[in-house]
């Protein structure tokens, strides 16, 4: 079994090659020159000086973040181009597991950190537990997650690590930054590892590689991405900025459960799945049928036909939403950008799934993302004794415009026009 | 031009660009003897598409495939770097693999890859470099960087199978406003270029002041066929005493007062209005310089290139001063205007048959200028 690994979270650009338990080679360098310049130079100089048959590789191991934004990203790049050119698996190695690896045996805490600027670190705390075989006196050691990585602030970890009450050995680019306040706040005795160990070690990705592989824990290549642990800036402020948007439900988490089935065929092994939930996410052209008989089912003669949804779902100026819920649909609403004015053209239910919050979480992101394809305000006509949909939209912050008389037939009711304007 | 769109649950719009001509029958002969054709994988990743695509010859597009994530840059109202380089870490693979399976070929088949490395957004560009490089070393074929202006250039060259340097082209995008000669294939001349901010991001500053939105391009192109081009006048994008340059930040300025000024008089403006007059202020110097250059320069062929070259006004401008003016027009269709890498593809060809290679060091140049640059890396050749 012969793994390459690659990692370029931090600072150093580190490579190596093992093939089952020896390593073949191990290149590191920490240097000026960036990762994108040096990376596959490395990576060269292996191939040549080892005769290495790139074809005789199983498996592509990566340092899977957190870490550097733009060096995850070589780093990931690189090792998707090789997984897809080579047609081999990736193992995606948390960077703080790989980095407190290179302290095995140490049975103190260990607690790698990597600056993560403003006053905070990517760390984790992990442990090794000496295992001892039942004949001889040799011992194995394990390591044990005592804190899953995360990026918290130096205040933070040094708490947690003062609570453990333990002995702990710190590593990582981390170190150096903040060496002088956690003299301060440490009251636990701690060490530093030394430079043969302080940093990011492929050799040490190799060795954990190697035993998420025996154990199956392989990922897809393609739909792989690094754990950054933060979002980006614009995206922090954005949520600053709209306190209450809907952060809940959104396209994302569906898809990694559609996956779900096809990662767990593809590698044979069980992965646990999330909790079920409404999922908001745009619509498919695979829902329309179930999304044109649900409307049916609401709306009877005014209900929306398949191929008016079809037209209307596919073109540019409108976004349509459905609700999911264990796989099936249960709601959908769509709007229409008419010079920055949209028009909510649907909005509905599942007769068994209301008075639950969905057509208000759905709403809620409609009006997001419609904000998104230029929509200033919005407005829409709702019959005048639909009192249970009046409320959602007076909820969501629609105002009550006036009155079409006698629009709707089968029962003859008034329209109400609502609006929502910017300013409201 | 057939396209396939998909949206995908993050937002992400997947396209598959089909030039919907009838598929020639491979000639017997050429396939035989094998090593007639060229072909290029190509990948792009410069701004916030995510693109892919298989070319042979240069000019004969297999597959265009366009990850699409605008979507989800809308809502800034504008491109942010950190969100599209990590979308296209997520999708390089999925385009580069359905570029080949689009093109029913293998990784084997390919006789070079080319990969857009610079101008652009630098976390962007690295995606598509690193990936190229990792393609490249783990398969052993060659590498070629690409200009990413010189690859809308040579998007002229996917449809217009007759057009051949020397030429003028009109190179207008969100980044870039630039008047080059095209001396030959992949040798450029920048004769003119703007002194401030782009055409494209005029169009999406002045979009944004009247609240239109993002992307100001089409949305103005839009509002503008509503409205009187000649309701209001506004200066020329002109620079004194540089014929060829361009200057839109005073032009843009001019609209911005324009709109404060009428707002502090409480008067209502007409945006369409307001769009059309500045777009025409746009179109018109664009026009008047372009054939300007062709005429004096002595040639007789004028291509458009990059995102603002979809605009219809442009399009329309430049066509009519072209006829008018015994000048064969060429562009490329909208959707190859816009960010592609069948254009990339285009260009790489071009690169590559001069013998252009570049070797695992090749680092992604956000500020890579056009033409004249140290484009000869002299590494492997082939494996």
């Amino acid at each position: 079994m012969k793994i390459l690994a690659i990692d370029t979270s931090g600072l150093t650009a580190t490579v190596a090659v093992c093939e089952d338990d020896r390593l073949v080679a191990t290149f590191s360098i920490q240097y000026k020159t960036t990762h994108s310049q040096i990376l596959m130079p490395m990576l060269e100089k292996i191939k040549e000086l080892t005769n290495l048959d790139l074809k005789s590789i199983d498996a592509i191991a990566l340092a899977a973040g957190p870490g550097s934004f733009t060096g995850l990203r070589i780093g990931t790049a690189t090792a998707k181009g090789l997984c897809l050119a080579l047609n081999v698996p990736l193992i995606a190695v948390p960077t703080m597991d790989a980095m407190a690896y290179n302290l095995y045996g140490v049975e103190r805490l260990i607690c790698p950190m990597m600056d993560a600027r403003r006053s905070q670190v990517y760390t984790g705390v992990y442990t090794f537990v000496p295992e001892k075989s039942e004949d001889t006196s040799l011992y194995k050691y394990v390591m044990k997650t005592v804190l899953d990585q995360k990026c918290a602030s130096i205040d933070e970890i040094a708490e947690y690590l003062n609570e453990q009450g333990k002995p702990v050995t710190i590593l990582g680019d981390g170190v150096p930054v903040y060496l002088d306040a956690l003299e301060k706040k440490l009251k636990v005795p701690f060490s530093v590892a030394s430079v043969s160990q302080d940093r990011q070690n492929a050799a040490a990705l190799c060795a954990v590689a190697a035993q998420y592989m025996r154990e199956g824990k392989i990922t897809e290549a393609d739909s792989f991405a690094p754990e950054y642990l933060r979002p980006s800036q614009a995206e922090r402020t954005a949520k600053e900025n709209q306190k209450d948007t809907v952060a809940a439900a959104s396209g994302n988490g569906n898809s990694s459960e559609n996956s779900q089935g096809a990662l767990e065929k593809t590698f044979g092994m069980k992965i646990p799945k999330v909790k079920e939930r409404v999922f908001i996410r745009l619509m498919k052209a695979e829902d329309i049928d179930v999304a044109a008989a649900q409307e049916k089912e609401n709306l009877g003669k005014e209900a929306w036909t398949l191929d008016q949804l079809l037209t209307a779902s596919t073109r540019d100026d409108t976004i349509y939403l459905v609700a999911e819920k264990s796989g099936k649909v249960i709601g959908l609403c769509g709007v229409q950008n008419i010079q920055g004015d949209g028009e909510i053209t649907n909005v509905s239910v599942a007769k068994d799934m209301r008075g639950e919050g969905v057509g208000y979480k759905m709403m809620r992101q409609l009006l997001e993302r419609g904000r998104g394809i230029g929509i200033e305000n919005y407005t829409m006509e709702v019959r005048s004794q639909n009192a249970a949909a009046r409320r959602l939209y007076e909820k969501l912050g629609f105002k009550s415009d006036g009155k079409r008389p006698g629009f709707y037939d089968n029962p003859k009711d008034d329209a109400e026009i609502y609006w929502l304007r910017k300013q409201q | 031009m057939i396209i396939d769109k998909k949206t995908e649950d993050d937002g992400v719009i997947m396209m598959s660009i089909k030039s919907g001509e009838k598929e020639t029958a491979p000639d017997k002969e050429k396939e035989a003897s094998g090593k007639d054709h060229v072909t290029i994988l190509a990948i792009e990743s410069s701004c916030d598409e995510t693109a892919a695509a298989v070319v042979r010859d240069g000019r004969e597009v297999l597959s265009n495939i366009i990850s699409s994530q605008i979507a989800l840059h809308t809502v800034y109202g504008g491109v942010v770097p950190e969100i599209a380089s990590r979308k296209h870490v997520e999708k390089v693979n999925y385009c580069v693999r359905e570029a080949l399976s689009q093109a029913n070929l293998k990784l084997e088949d390919i006789d070079a890859i080319a990969v857009t490395y610079g101008p652009g957004l630098v976390g962007a560009l690295l995606v598509g470099v690193s990936e190229a490089k990792a393609l490249s070393f783990a398969t052993g074929i060659p590498l070629v960087g690409v200009h990413h202006i010189e690859g809308h250039i040579s998007a002229n060259y996917i449809e217009n199978k007759d057009l051949k340097p020397p030429f003028v082209c009109l190179v207008v995008s969100g980044g870039h406003s630039h008047l080059v000669v095209v001396k030959d294939y992949g040798e450029y001349e920048i004769i003119g270029q703007t002194r401030d901010d782009a055409a494209g991001e005029a169009f999406d500053k002045v979009a944004r002041a009247i609240g239109l939105g993002y992307p100001g391009g089409p949305k103005i192109d839009k509002a503008a066929k509503e409205g009187n081009p000649d309701a209001i006048s506004f200066p020329a994008a002109k620079i004194a005493n540089a014929e060829y340059d361009f200057s839109f930040s005073g032009l843009k300025s001019a609209v911005l007062n324009y709109i404060n000024i009428q707002r502090m008089q409480g008067d209502d403006f007409n945006k369409n209005d307001l769009a059309a007059s500045f777009q025409k202020a746009v179109v018109d110097v664009l026009t008047e310089h372009a054939i300007r250059a062709v005429k004096e320069y002595g040639y007789d062929k004028l291509a458009i290139a990059g995102g603002v070259a979809s605009n219809t006004a442009l399009r329309q401008s430049l066509e009519k001063a072209c006829k008018d003016n015994n000048i064969s027009f060429y562009s490329p269709s909208p959707v190859l205007c816009t960010d592609n890498a069948a254009m990339i593809g285009a260009a790489g060809y071009y690169e590559y048959m001069k013998g252009v290679r570049a070797d695992l060091t090749l680092n992604a140049v956000p500020n890579l200028p056009l033409g004249d640059r140290e484009r000869r890396f002299h590494g492997r050749q082939s494996l």
